[in-house]
């Protein structure tokens, strides 16, 4: 498993992860809530201010942001193309401000918790659903290990694409799919495997 | 009571049958599982721990059936797999010992307390906040017992836990798994001098058992094998 967290003593990092988790939700619906105009386009701000303020050093909070940014280089890029092709201009750079900012926001929470916190906090959390059948503690791993599992795939698919490279290919998303598919499927099979192997079904 | 005990165990995967009428009965506290690649070993080894079911014959482990307690079998069972990668749950270090402790539901301070003790038992204790990943192949491995013992098992599977390291790394693996720490120990290896630090030793061949006895007889016997 790789982990996005930033060590470090700010208030944000000493936040309960479940009151933390409650309160970027809210900031995250917030933020996507508010009405498609130029104006909108400010909210932008609320990352840059929560990454820099939250206690991490100013200019490794900026980074963390940046690097967040430049993982959502892909979505930016085809939610502005798309609202661009079918709304115009304004609603384009509203909506487009609203859903990184939104994203943004959440990304604060791997940054500042602890797989270990989080998972508390969602089993915590997910005790209600103990009365339809589920198992809290499966369900918060389960969603932790789905959100864990990201940058592997990340790492995954660039090993992919190094292989090509290795073999004097130019990186290719179609023929890089089987690979990566492949590698995928192990990686679970031996991830159920180490699951089996330590008590955990 | 017996580790284990299994009368006319056969295994079928894929339409292939990986063990046959495999029957033993062993208390030891150290076994050796040995023989070549595809003997039936590993998959053995699996049956044991519950990950593979039986298709024929009787087993107990530590008195369980695997197919029939496996929650019980899970509480007293840890394995460790060759590869620590497959193992490691969890970003860091001591955080992926804890995992090993959730399904106890234990106090904090006591889960905690517990991790603290394994690490600092396996040498872990100074790399507690460091990336499990970054960490050395022996490292790795150590990490993977710790997880596993944590738990404090009657019963260690180890599947070729020293496959991947060099020698000083085998060997710090190989004495905490054989060190007497009331556990007992499954042991499946082609280190022939390894197998010899075991009690008991199971020699295995074309899915069957080709012989069981103490630990140097039977590693003789298989060099004696090989040497032909």
């Amino acid at each position: 498993m790789l982990s996005l967290y930033v060590p470090a003593t700010g208030w944000l990092h000493r936040m309960p992860a479940g009151p933390k988790l409650a309160m970027l939700a809210v900031v995250a619906v917030a933020v996507a809530a508010l009405p498609s105009t130029w104006v909108t386009a400010v909210v932008l701000l609320v990352p840059v201010v929560l990454y820099a303020g939250s206690g991490m050093r100013f200019g490794r909070g900026l980074s963390a942001l940046a690097e967040a940014t430049w993982g959502l280089r892909w979505v930016i890029v085809v939610t502005a193309a798309g609202q661009l092709l079918f709304l115009g201009l304004e609603p384009a750079v509203a909506n487009t401000s609203r859903v990184v900012a939104a994203l943004l926001v959440a990304g604060l929470v791997p940054v500042s918790t602890t797989v270990s916190a989080l998972l508390d906090a969602l089993e915590r959390g997910l005790s209600p659903v103990t009365r339809f059948g589920v198992d809290p503690g499966r369900a918060a791993l389960l969603l932790t290990l789905t959100i864990t599992t990201i940058p592997v795939l990340a790492r995954l698919a660039a090993d992919v694409r190094d292989a090509q490279r290795a073999r004097g290919l130019r990186p290719s998303l179609l023929r890089g799919a089987l690979p990566l598919l492949v590698s995928a499927l192990h990686y679970a099979d031996d991830l159920g495997e180490g699951l089996a192997a330590r008590g955990i079904r | 009571m017996s580790v284990i005990r299994c009368e006319a165990l056969g295994v079928r995967l894929g339409g292939r049958e990986v063990l046959r009428e495999v029957s033993l009965d062993l208390s030891a506290r150290t076994i050796a599982l040995i023989g070549d690649n595809g003997s039936g070993k590993s998959t053995f080894a699996r049956v044991l721990a519950g990950l593979v079911r039986r298709t024929g014959g009787d087993l107990r482990v530590r008195g369980l059936d695997p197919d029939r307690d496996p929650a019980a079998l899970r509480s007293k069972v840890a394995l460790v797999l060759s590869n620590p990668d497959a193992q490691i749950m969890m970003p860091t270090v001591a955080e992926d010992v804890a995992l090993s402790l959730r399904a106890a539901r234990l106090p904090r301070a006591e889960r905690d307390a517990r991790v603290a003790a394994a690490l600092v038992r396996f040498g872990l204790d100074g790399l507690s906040d460091r990336p499990a990943h970054d960490l050395s192949g022996g490292q790795k491995q150590l990490l993977a017992l710790c997880g596993a013992f944590v738990r404090e098992p009657a019963l260690v599977i180890a599947d070729e836990p020293t496959a991947f390291l060099d020698g000083r790394n085998a060997r710090r693996v190989a004495d905490h798994l054989l060190a007497d720490s009331g556990h007992a120990l499954v042991l499946v290896t082609h280190d022939l001098a390894l197998a010899r630090r075991c009690e008991r030793a199971v020699l295995m061949a074309d899915g069957e058992v080709a012989a069981s006895g103490a630990s140097s007889e039977v590693v003789d016997a298989y060099e004696g094998a090989l040497a032909c």
